[in-house]
């Protein structure tokens, strides 16, 4: 059984990879959509350019922070961070904060979630109760400890998520800072005081008087430092975000999908030449001939995203000035990815193969499934502000093999979840395939 | 008495039209082929040939009834059934980019061959079909008399004791025709196979078969010999003679009839000639057809009286007893009508 399997798909292999037509599209097509990308997105890549083409990102914040008393006066750096992301009444055209995000308070932190995980919103901010005393250096606190904001993030928008992430570091950045200046002044003039007596008596009575007045806050003040939207350019989140990762692999599994569809409509064809009743009069399970014709499919998946990733590789290469591997360090899972991902592909052909009835119907019926999947999961543009866009995306292969080559390109190796569900997806799609193909051809 | 390969019982085949009314494609076909006879199902187009023939190799599931290959049945033992088929269909069914010797090894393999079996194997089916030094040529780069050959060389590859060809020989030049008759013959009485054959060229069926079905409308109208069949038309030779415009008077067809020894029926028939764009009348031709035993013998007697009634007779064409007078003499029709 296994044999003819190889049979069958050696042979569809054979045919493709010495048609010099195909072979030319299947090599020079990856090399101009990663050069293209590559000219795009440029400027990210080396250092030059622009700001990012995307705006009004929809975003969540929810300060749970409680503040504390610092010199008299309370103190919410939580609250500072929503101002200056949350416009007070109508946005400001000047404020480019505003024009890159459409943030909005909530009041709770699982309203945020739920509001991310509907797709309403790319990002959650969350900021902890304990936010500001963590930070800042008290009479009853003298030492800072770690705290930690929350950006809940929306797989499905990694460009938009990794913006936000990124506003949200530089601020973080911009307090803790602060906090350190102040906590480090703080213990310079103590230690001096109790080193120097005089000094301490003479310290203590100018903070008595009306000539010392500190103000501390301005070292937290977003005016004394601008966090400027010039600051989050993506250039600066190489490890977080590259675009020839995000884009090329989202066209990449787009294009991989229109090579399974071509794998799906061949068997049409054969049944067209006959070629296919000649195969099911010889003693073969029809399972085999269409495990067959979709392991042909698979490989051809295969190599189609490996060519993509070595082309978005040597683009990027190029562009860089260097060799730059761009997806990441951990090559056993990237390989698990593409394997996964060319399974689901060619599960969701062995649907196609079942469902039509002529190569015509094939093409088109193919070609809508794969524009589709393509299209919801941002491949042509990010469609994380239509409504429902969000849900519908976690339903197509591109979805789930996009992501987990943007988390492996991050060195994240938490696409255990994306694994399975590409394994799931081809695994449901190849039997209802089967299903259909044999009550198809027992007629 | 030869042991029999092949038996079918009672197959049916219903589809559904796209109007939802339902139809018999084939209905209740009943017959036995025995081993190493070249057996032929004839008939015009659509009466039923290719769909009998797919349900008995598998490809279609029949509404009713079964068949048996070997003792195995194509609906309840497929894979043992088949492993003793081996197919030539009607269409040509091979790998045009790859070469002949491709496509004999990537079917021989799907037979369940490899190795050097399916080396030999693949060498001496090239030999047969005449195309060993043209293996490596792409078939796309083939005539269709060629493509033919591998097609049918396909389907013998494997050795099966029942090959089953669908008009193999429609569409190529005579001398190809001649070169697949030629092998089909070669299947039977060198490799001691099986043969299942379908056409609607009578000749053809009439020059190879042992014995022959006569399908019809989805039934089979007539099963035996060519000598059998053609003994329920009786051995009579048909005498046609073409009379153009003139008309022919009863008493010319009487006097034929009563004078002419051998003869026993002589009828006259005017045939209308459409004009091929207008569809107006062009021409009429008159055909008279009188059936004699010994028709040779008769054509100086039928010749004199027409002569005698004033009839020119414009051509004469004698036809022996053949599938095409019984097929004429069962349904009325023609076989190419």
């Amino acid at each position: 059984m296994l044999r003819k399997i190889w049979v069958i798909a050696y042979k569809d292999l054979y045919i493709t990879f010495t048609d010099r037509n195909l072979i030319l599209i299947m090599i020079v097509t990856p090399l101009a959509l990663a050069s293209i990308i590559g000219l795009a997105f440029g400027g990210f890549i080396g250092g030059g350019g622009s700001d990012v083409p995307v705006q009004n990102i929809p975003v969540a914040v929810v300060n749970l922070d409680q503040g504390v008393e610092f010199g008299g006066s309370p103190l919410n750096q939580g609250q500072t961070f929503v101002d200056l992301l949350v416009p007070q009444g109508d946005p400001d055209p000047e404020n480019v904060l505003h024009q890159l995000t459409n943030a909005v308070e909530l009041g709770t932190a699982e309203t945020a979630r739920a509001g991310v995980n509907a797709g309403d919103y790319s990002a959650a901010i969350i900021i902890p109760a304990e936010f500001t005393a963590s930070i800042t250096t008290t009479q009853a606190q003298t030492a800072l400890t770690p705290v930690q904001i929350e950006v809940y993030a929306s797989p499905a928008a990694p460009v938009s998520a990794n913006i936000i992430r990124s506003i949200v570091e530089s601020f973080s950045n911009q307090i803790a800072m602060g906090s350190i200046t102040v906590a480090s002044t703080i213990g310079a003039l103590t230690e001096r005081a109790t080193a120097n007596p005089l000094f301490g008596l003479q310290f203590a009575a100018a903070a008595g008087g009306d000539g010392f007045n500190p103000d501390f806050s301005a070292a937290f003040s977003p005016d004394a430092a601008l966090i400027r939207i010039e600051q989050q350019r993506v250039t600066g989140e190489t490890a977080a975000f590259n675009p020839l990762v995000s884009f090329g692999s989202a066209q990449a599994v787009f294009f991989m999908m229109f090579t399974a569809m071509a794998g799906a409509n061949n068997v049409m064809e054969e049944r067209r030449a006959w070629t296919l009743q000649r195969q099911l009069v010889t003693p073969t399970p029809r399972m085999v001939l269409l495990l067959g014709k979709m392991v042909g499919t698979f490989i051809s998946c295969v190599a189609q995203v490996i060519i993509l990733i070595l082309a978005l590789t040597l683009v990027g290469s190029l562009i860089a000035g260097e060799l730059q591997f761009i997806w990441g360090t951990n090559l056993f899972l990237l390989a698990l990815v593409i394997l996964c991902v060319s399974l689901a592909a060619s599960g969701v052909a062995a649907l196609v193969a079942g469902l039509v009835r002529t190569p015509e119907q094939g093409n088109t019926i193919g070609s809508i499934i794969s524009i589709l999947f393509g299209l919801f999961s941002g491949a042509f543009f990010s469609v994380e502000a239509v409504p429902g866009a969000n849900v519908i995306s976690r339903l197509t292969v591109n979805y789930w093999g996009v992501e987990a080559f943007n988390k492996l390109s991050q060195d994240q190796t938490d696409i255990g979840l994306n694994l399975v569900v590409l394994l799931i997806l081809g695994v449901v799609f190849f039997s209802a395939g089967l299903f259909i193909f044999n009550r198809r051809l027992s007629v | 008495m030869q042991e029999t390969l092949v038996q079918v019982r009672g197959l049916s085949k219903q589809f559904k039209r796209d109007n939802g009314e339902t139809f018999f494609a084939v209905k209740d076909v009943t017959l036995e082929i025995r081993r190493g006879e070249i057996f032929s199902l004839l008939g015009p187009n659509g009466a039923g040939k290719t769909t009998t023939i797919s349900m008995i190799s598998g490809l279609l599931t029949p509404t009713q009834g079964d068949a048996l290959i070997g003792g195995n049945s194509i609906t309840k033992n497929p894979l043992a059934a088949k492993k003793m088929l081996g197919v030539v269909p009607q269409d040509i069914a091979l790998y045009p980019t790859l070469s002949a010797r491709q496509n004999l090894e990537f079917f021989g393999k799907m037979h369940g061959l490899g190795g050097k079996t399916l080396n030999q194997a693949v060498d001496e089916v090239l030999d047969l079909i005449d195309l060993g030094d043209r293996e490596k040529d792409k078939v796309d780069n083939f005539s269709g008399g060629m493509k033919r050959r591998v097609n049918i060389g396909i389907g013998m590859l494997h050795k099966p004791q029942l090959i089953y060809m669908d008009e193999p020989t429609v569409g190529i030049d005579p001398q190809n025709r001649r070169r697949i008759l030629d092998t089909v013959l070669r299947l039977r009485d060198e490799l001691k196979m099986t043969v299942l054959y379908t056409s609607h060229l009578m000749e053809e069926v009439q020059e190879i078969s042992d014995r022959v079905g006569i399908i019809d409308h989805g039934q089979m109208i007539a099963l035996g010999t060519v000598g059998e069949l053609i003994q329920k038309v009786g051995e009579e030779d048909r005498l046609i003679l073409k009379v153009g415009e003139q008309p022919v008077a009863e008493p010319l067809l009487r006097r034929i009839e009563s004078e002419v020894a051998t003869a026993t029926r002589a009828q006259y028939e005017r045939r209308e000639i459409a004009n091929g764009d207008s569809g107006a009348l062009a021409a009429a031709e008159g055909i008279l057809t009188v059936y004699a035993t010994r028709g040779r013998r008769a054509l100086p007697d039928i010749i004199r009286l027409a002569n005698e009634t004033g009839v020119d007779i414009l051509s004469v064409e004698v036809r022996e007893p053949d599938l095409e007078a019984v097929f004429l003499h069962l349904t009325g029709r023609a076989l190419r009508d």
